[in-house]
């Protein structure tokens, strides 16, 4: 029985790993609750009308008719009077970007529309994205899927050349040209015709339903009650008018241009394109689409309790049926980093099984400068204009003029007659592209941006510096180099705020999903916002609720890995972030946006108690005397046989150090170490002329990390080991991070080490210990790693299984943890139930003394962790044994 | 426009090289990276970790080589380099019968804490000293044999031997079976299989 309890059967592992989180969020809601005063009181601000636009006959002449008239005034109003394409598709997306939609259903919804209607969804033969468009039914297959090929941060439709910053974009454009495409994209004509956000939003909310209704073909609006699904958009949309939509909406956001980041190579990629300008009035809250969505979530909640808001449904918009067996084939190719992580063990899968490795991130493993230079290598809107000039030129291999043109500080006006330029090529639609050389072209694309000035507006999104902090920049050669920031006189700032929903579109795709992100977790409104606000000031009102700084820093990065997952299941990320971040991508934008929404606000907070629970080690002092010790020591002392840094070089160093602290981005972070690294490799070797290994390299770092002579490196490095991506591990920032470590770890124990000749066997404990957390921690997170909640199953013969994550401090006694049990399962009889714990093939009763948290740290840190579980139960109840698939949080009491 | 490319997938594979100071394990690794230098692989900031991807049958091996100090105080950081490794790469030096001695600690090590099915390359360096050996070869390739290791003498002055001792280490390196990729395409869970003995190429 008892092996049956335990064993992990986790088949459903999304389910069960969503249900895990579901109850971890809900317990937290519960803590939180019984802490804080919540306050919900939502102010209804009215509802903002819809723009009014006229009704065009069809797309195309109405995109035509659109770019004409912005191209004879040049400005914005008379954009603003209609919606364009991208807008309808950006606020329609539910309808035809469906990404877990199998062939099967994808045939049989286009077989009943006329050649054009396309889907967008994700093909489980190819796995890839697809358009799947339906042709004419004479010249063949009724149905033909076109592969998208994502590279990084670019979208294209495979065999062409012409790229797109997302999906969006990608759709819009083919909307209107057939490029590789039989011809182009057709909306129905409900989306086509709708003539107000209104439209489209009611036509939003039928999502993959509004293929099965009769009319989604007439220009009438939908009449939704006659369908099944219809029906309950239609309630929804009723629930939409009780609650304003714009309730829960974060108010735009306006940047000032001092905030933007404008440097050539390092940003501003996504340039607003004439054609699709108007657009970009809308973005940063993504329209209506995100709208109706928050809407969705503040109306179920219950206004007079304060619950947090539920998750939202994952993302499998398709019938129940299909879903439970669809989500773990179509939500891993997202997760796949996700998985390694934290996947793993959830699935029992044995490791040793030949699984698909997903190719590497490359830009991970280069070096700083070509990470930068890559990263603007960001197809955007441009590249369309870009494309049709080519395509009007007839010279597919176009020299890159623009480029090469010294005038990097082009003005507006003379952008403005090259998109003209563009748009009156718009007639000609067919265009065919075969080179690829856009990439260099988009790279160096010149700035419309006004005069130059001194400033590094985009410090703080660069590198992941605290904003609160004014500081100066790290000094970046390879950046200086090529990248001129521009920042514009104050004077200008009041006029450009105005327009500042159009500079948003500057930043890069990931930049504006780190940004949404961040946003989002700012919004209380949504679940996602909700755990994270709740962990943050949970995090910074209960100091002691850690046992050490390492206990902390596992907590928090624990908690990052997992909202990450969570955030790519849950459907509250609208439009999902895979149709603007290409999937490769999707982990490391993930982990940029958690890094700001989770370590920025904790930042200070997590120095203060690492700083604190050193000195109260004693470590701290410790370090300081070694340091002072290990700082008279030459080089050769060291066992340095190189020429070691002089003192010009020390201070260098130190400033980047110092500038490393600024910084809550662990990544960033690490990066300023490697700057360290490669300078004291230039030291080494301009000297000899010779490479130099580990032998050599190692003992130069501890000599140099002796010389800077700042204690608070120790906590920086812990810092980093603990909280960086666990994929980066492996590679270079992995390596010279373990060999920061462990020269720390040398001066640590210098003292000891002149006696002892080597690392105290503490040392080599903690590295082991280390190892094997970092290691176990991608394959097995679960709630129960928590440091400070356990999770008891609670079993009764009424009720059956149920299972609580409850807060238990690493001192609680199993006595006291049994009393919470009783309260928090209301038990009536709390003197015939006892803690047991189930591991393995075993099960043994707690003694009342026992501290639950102590055994399960002991659990986890042997070397192969049996699947574990804290029971609530009758000590002689034997008759019911907990189903093995509802273990792990499957049952839960709500 | 179907296009079914044909994706090759890179598998990034730790490797960890240990061996005393001074046997030229770095050496050896610079050698390898630097032969038929590709531009078009990102240079690493330094020796210390060095990074080459070479064909194996269907597959791109990327190996991330971690070097480590091979001085005697150095030796308790040890684990924080070989955890994770798919292989290891215990380097001696032919003319020095201590450098011998303790690669054989490093493999005792290895069995005890490394990582499970952790791919051994025992490598004899400076080869081309063959006049002033220490360690001869049929002793040393007998003990390798003991221990089910990959045995070869490599001269990195020369470039003898370097390409092969990473062939060989790749050969062992289980290929993702084709058929296991189309059934497990929703289980992608690490990037990293565990290697085991099974032979490839």
């Amino acid at each position: 029985m008892a092996s049956t309890l335990v064993k992990p059967c986790l088949l459903d592992r999304t389910g069960s790993f969503f249900k895990l989180i579901d109850a971890f969020a809900s317990e937290i809601g519960e803590l939180k609750q019984e802490m804080v005063q919540k306050d919900l009181a939502h102010e209804r601000d009215p509802q903002i009308t819809g723009m009014q636009c006229s009704l065009e006959e069809d797309i195309n002449s109405l995109y035509l008719q659109d770019t004409m008239g912005s191209a004879r005034d040049s400005g914005y109003d008379s954009l603003k009077r209609k919606i364009s394409i991208l807008d309808r598709l950006t606020q329609t997306h539910p309808v035809w970007l469906l990404l877990h939609l199998s062939d099967e259903e994808a045939a049989r919804i286009l077989q009943q529309q006329p050649p054009g209607i396309f889907l967008v969804r994700k093909s489980t033969k190819l796995q890839k994205k697809v358009i799947s468009l339906r042709l004419d039914s004479e010249f063949g297959p009724p149905i033909k899927d076109f592969p998208v090929k994502e590279s990084q941060y670019t979208f294209s439709v495979e065999g062409s050349g012409i790229s797109f910053a997302d999906l969006f974009r990608l759709i819009a454009f083919y909307c209107i040209s057939r490029d590789v495409l039989p011809f182009t994209l057709k909306l129905p004509e409900a989306i086509a015709s709708a003539k107000t956000q209104t439209d489209l939003e009611e036509v939003a909310q039928l999502e993959v339903g509004f293929w099965d209704i009769p009319v989604c073909n007439s220009k009438r609006t939908p009449t939704p009650s006659s369908h099944p699904s219809a029906s309950n958009s239609v309630c929804r949309l009723q629930r939409q008018q009780q609650v304003s939509p714009s309730d829960s909406l974060p108010p735009l956001r306006t940047r000032t241009p001092s905030e933007l980041e404008c440097g050539q190579t390092n940003g501003a990629l996504c340039f607003v394109n004439p054609l699709f300008l108007e657009v970009h009035r809308q973005e940063g809250s993504s329209g209506g689409s995100v709208k109706r969505s928050k809407t969705r979530e503040s109306s179920t909640q219950n206004k007079t309790r304060i619950p947090p808001p539920r998750p939202p449904p994952p993302k499998t918009q398709i019938k129940p049926t299909v879903k439970q067996m669809s989500m773990p084939e179509t939500i891993s190719w997202v997760r796949q980093r996700e998985d390694e992580e934290t996947m793993g063990s959830m699935l029992n899968t044995s490791p040793k099984k030949s699984i698909p490795v997903p190719p590497p991130r490359p830009w991970k493993q280069m070096s700083v400068p070509e990470v930068e230079s890559r990263r603007n290598a960001v197809l955007a809107d441009h590249t369309i204009q870009q494309a049709l000039e080519r395509s009007r030129s007839k010279c597919p291999q176009m020299e890159p003029i623009l480029a090469s043109s010294p005038s990097t500080n082009t003005l507006p006006g003379s952008q403005e007659q090259q998109r003209e330029e563009g748009r009156q090529r718009l007639s000609d639609m067919s265009i065919s592209t075969s080179s690829s050389d856009s990439l260099e072209i988009d790279q160096s694309y010149p700035l419309p941006v006004g005069p130059a000035g001194a400033g590094d507006s985009s410090l703080e999104e660069e590198y992941g510096v605290e904003s609160d902090q004014d500081i100066s920049p790290p000094p970046i050669k390879s950046k200086k180099k090529h990248s001129s920031t521009f920042v514009l006189p104050r004077g200008l700032k009041g006029q450009f705020r105005k327009v500042s929903g159009v500079f948003n579109n500057f930043l890069t795709p990931e930049k504006r999903m780190v940004r949404r992100i961040a946003d989002l977790s700012k919004d209380k409104g949504t679940y996602f916002g909700c755990l994270v606000q709740d962990y943050i000031s949970f995090s910074q009102e209960n100091k002691d609720c850690h046992i050490s700084g390492l206990d902390m820093l596992q907590t928090i990065r624990q908690f990052i890995t997992q909202v990450k997952s969570y955030l790519v299941q849950s459907s509250e990320l609208d439009p999902p972030i895979e149709s603007f971040i290409p999937e490769e991508e999707v982990d490391s934008v993930l982990e940029k946006a958690m890094h700001k929404c989770i370590l920025k606000p904790l930042k200070s907070h997590i120095e203060a108690s690492l700083k604190s629970f050193q000195v109260s080690s004693g470590s701290w002092k410790q370090l300081r005397d070694n340091l002072c010790l290990v700082k008279q020591k030459k080089p050769q002392d060291l066992g340095v046989d190189a020429a070691a840094p002089d003192s010009v070089v020390i201070e260098k160093i130190r400033h980047k150090f110092l500038n490393m602290r600024k910084m809550y981005s662990p990544e960033k972070k690490v990066v300023l170490l490697l700057r360290v690294c490669k300078l004291i490799y230039t030291v080494m070797e301009d000297s000899s002329g010779r490479m130099y290994g580990a032998d050599d390299f190692l003992p130069m770092l501890t000599y140099v990390l002796a010389q800077c002579d700042m204690p608070e490196l120790d906590t920086e490095i812990e810092y980093m080991m603990e909280l960086l991506d666990p994929s980066l591990l492996h590679g270079e920032g992995g390596y010279y991070l373990t060999s920061a470590y462990g020269a720390m770890s040398l001066i640590k124990n210098f003292q000891e080490e002149q006696a002892a000749r080597i690392l105290s066997s503490e040392t080599r404990n903690t590295l082991h210990q280390w190892h094997r957390r970092r290691t176990t921690q991608r394959i097995t997170p679960s709630v129960d790693d928590f440091q400070n909640y356990l999770r008891v199953a609670f079993q009764d013969v009424n009720s059956g299984c149920t299972a609580k994550t409850l807060m238990v401090k690493p001192y609680s006694t199993t006595e006291e943890v049994c009393q919470l049990c009783a309260e928090k399962f209301k038990v009536q009889d709390p003197e015939n139930y006892t803690l047991f714990l189930f591991t393995g093939e075993t099960s043994q009763q707690l003694a009342p003394d026992t501290y639950p948290q102590k055994i399960k740290a002991e659990i986890h840190s042997r070397p192969h962790t049996q699947p574990f579980h804290f029971v609530y139960k009758r000590p002689s109840n034997l008759n019911i044994c907990l189903p093995s698939d509802e273990e792990n949080g499957n049952c839960l009491s709500n | 426009g179907f296009v079914g490319a044909v994706v090759m997938a890179i598998r990034e594979l730790k490797v960890c090289l240990l061996g005393d100071t001074g046997v030229g394990k770095s050496s050896i690794v610079c050698r390898f990276v630097q032969d038929h230098f590709d531009h078009n692989i990102s240079p690493t900031i330094g020796a210390s970790f060095l990074t080459k991807t070479v064909p194996c049958g269907s597959e791109l091996h990327k190996f991330l080589i971690w070097d480590t100090a091979g001085q005697e105080r150095f030796h308790s950081l040890a684990p924080m380099y070989y955890r994770g490794s798919a292989a290891a790469v215990i380097v001696y030096d032919i003319t020095k019968l201590d450098s011998f001695q303790t690669l054989k600690k490093w493999v005792k090590e290895l069995k005890e804490h490394g990582p499970e099915d952790i791919v051994v390359a025992i490598a004899g360096n400076k080869n081309d000293l063959g006049d002033i050996r220490e360690v001869p070869m049929k002793e040393a390739k007998e003990y390798a044999e003991s221990i089910a290791a990959i045995f070869i003498e490599t001269s990195a002055r020369n470039a003898v031997n370097v390409e092969e001792l990473f062939q060989k280490i790749s050969r062992r390196i289980p290929p993702l079976d084709p058929q296991e990729l189309e059934n497990n395409e929703a289980f992608k869970l690490t990037r990293q299989p565990p290697p085991s003995n099974k032979r490839c190429c």
